[in-house]
């Protein structure tokens, strides 16, 4: 018999839960930017994919990476009022997400944004100087990893996954 | 013989007399951080420094009780960040964000498990 959708949802949230658990290990340890970038990606990715698949079906969600910019701030509007007394997101914080988000999705090698972003966190990649850049000796100046809106993007990821993990307690369908 | 107490501040002290690198103390750089956050998180009412602090051990972090208005109530969840030394954060940080409403019912107990430690909610950390 196929897996449910409800299945790939799970195994993709808890596939996120245990990438951001990484993260934090990896904060803990002081490991460089970009492998700490890497794991929160990949998170926030799973995440979104765990959402889509719940809510459109896993045929609905391919193999790429380009999700994070565009599902993720769909997710703080859903997950926040659930779990806020139905308080909406204030909108400077949905605005501060959403450009996180972005940025984050950026990291995956395959999201270059047409061309002009190729900075990311796993592979060397050449400027438009001509000069290689390395993953772990570069600063990733467009995301300040240690801003507070990545403590609302890990929350919001913790609480979104979780909540897919256990997928007939969120019985929306 | 005077037994010298070799507290954060002297060892900074002696470092700066021989031309040795001045890092902030934890305690130092807590303030710094809190008021750093004051000034871009509006909804931010209340930081607490978590104690023990432990300067001599650089990978000890710092550990931040934050009370913010309206965060999602996921109770005692430390967020992880790396030291970054370049912007002059020289040890790791954790942040555990709470809503004022789950400040309420720890600020009883006065203190916070983390993994199989106790931290105690320490001094207030107030906008300078």
């Amino acid at each position: 018999m196929p897996a449910t959708d409800e299945e790939w949802a799970r195994s993709y949230a808890i596939q996120a839960l245990s990438d951001l658990d990484a993260r934090e290990k990896l904060a803990d340890a002081n490991a460089k930017k970009c492998h700490r970038l890497h794991f929160l990606q990949m998170a926030a990715e799973k995440t979104c994919k765990a959402h889509l698949t719940w809510e459109n079906g896993h045929d609905t969600v391919r193999k790429s990476h380009a999700y994070v910019a565009r599902v993720f701030p769909i997710i703080a509007r859903v997950f926040y009022p659930r779990i806020n007394d139905n308080n909406q997101i204030n909108q400077w914080e949905l605005s501060a997400i959403t450009r996180f988000a972005r940025e984050i999705e950026l990291l995956a090698p395959a999201c270059d944004d047409g061309d002009l972003r190729r900075d990311n966190s796993e592979y060397p990649w050449e400027d438009a100087r001509g000069d290689i850049c390395t993953p772990c000796e570069y600063n990733f100046p467009n995301i300040d990893d240690g801003s507070r809106t990545i403590i609302r993007m890990i929350r919001l990821i913790r609480t979104a996954a979780e909540s897919y993990s256990r997928p007939q307690l969120t019985t929306n369908h | 013989m005077t037994k010298i107490e070799w507290t954060s501040s002297a060892i900074r002290d002696v470092k700066a007399e021989f031309g040795g690198v001045v890092n902030k103390s934890k305690l130092e750089t807590a303030k710094s951080l809190a008021n750093a956050h004051f000034q871009v998180e509006p909804n931010l009412k209340r930081i607490y420094l978590m104690q023990p602090i432990n300067d001599q051990d650089p990978n000890d972090p710092i550990k931040l009780l934050e009370v913010v208005e309206g965060t999602i109530e996921r109770g005692i969840e430390p967020v992880s960040f790396a030291a970054d030394p370049a912007r002059g954060m020289d040890y790791r940080l954790m942040i555990i964000e709470i809503s004022p409403a789950e400040y309420e019912s720890v600020r009883t107990v006065g203190k916070v498990r983390l993994g199989n430690h106790d931290w105690t909610i320490g001094e207030e950390l107030l906008a300078r």
